[in-house]
């Protein structure tokens, strides 16, 4: 078994960021929610 | 005159949030306003997709994620509106779903020749906006000559496996530092930044590193 070393990094920014994970690629809700606002702002609603 | 702070990205060709990450990293670089030097690794997110995969990027998330064609569609549908909000026209009709390790030992090969970043941008651009095909070494070949590297000297890198090591060696210098997902960026050897963060969060923590050494100065 091999002994995988973690080297130590300081976490910043937003935990719920958008990433790829394994071969997927998820969409947290406040990206959603910033498509809506952007499409809300194009048709100047 | 200070050092340029040093920024690794660990990031795969074919991941929406990757390109979408890089355009909102460069903003919050440019809202720093420092000077800050980057490297691409490489991450393979699916390894074991062939090169000649079969199918629409719907195809590959229905068959291999169990998800339904609708849903999908949806996530395509909302990755690219996203995508067009940093001034990205994704063309997810023409995407060629493939094996992009190839185009991580052309990413080396690049970085050999001290032109990286414009392979980065490139092969993005290929894969995201321009539906070329971006794991065979022929096409590669053809976008590496695009912005000036050596065509026939490409394909005989990639046909020897030249940077394979280099591209598994930073697959494993990924799972040292803990990351299980792309875009991550490691800021001065020692902050994590995981994911398309707004270019605010790029522009805080470098900032922080530059008053750091500011402070032990």
């Amino acid at each position: 078994m091999t002994d995988a070393r973690i080297i130590p990094l300081t976490i910043v920014g937003d935990p719920t960021a958008a990433a790829c994970v394994g071969d997927f690629c998820e969409i947290p809700e406040h990206h959603e929610q910033a498509v809506v606002n952007a499409r809300l702002d194009d048709d100047n609603v | 005159m200070s050092e340029p702070i040093k920024v690794d990205i660990w990031s795969d060709v074919q991941c929406p949030w990757c390109f979408i990450g890089k355009r909102k990293f460069e903003a919050g670089v440019a809202e720093f306003g420092g000077e800050v030097e980057v490297e691409y690794h490489s991450f393979e997110l699916a390894p074991d997709t062939p090169v000649d995969f079969d199918g629409t990027p719907v195809d590959y998330l229905s068959d291999r994620k169990g998800i339904s064609r609708a849903q999908a569609n949806e996530m395509i549908d909302r990755v690219t509106g996203i995508a067009k909000a940093v001034g990205l026209d994704y063309d997810y009709d023409h995407i060629h779903q493939t094996n992009t390790v190839k185009a991580h030992e052309l990413l080396h090969y690049a970085k050999s020749k001290g032109r990286q970043l414009e392979m980065k941008e490139r092969l993005l651009e290929a894969y995201f906006l321009n539906g070329e095909h971006v794991g065979r070494i022929a096409d590669l070949a053809d976008i590496a000559a695009d912005i000036g590297l050596d065509r026939d000297d490409v394909v005989r890198a990639l046909e020897s496996e030249e940077f394979l090591a280099d591209v598994k060696a930073d697959v494993a210098q990924a799972a040292e530092y803990g990351i299980n997902g792309v875009p991550f960026f490691v800021i001065d050897g020692k902050y994590g930044v995981s994911g398309a963060q707004e270019a605010q969060a790029f522009a805080n923590v470098l900032a922080k590193v530059a008053s750091e050494r500011e402070a032990v100065q």
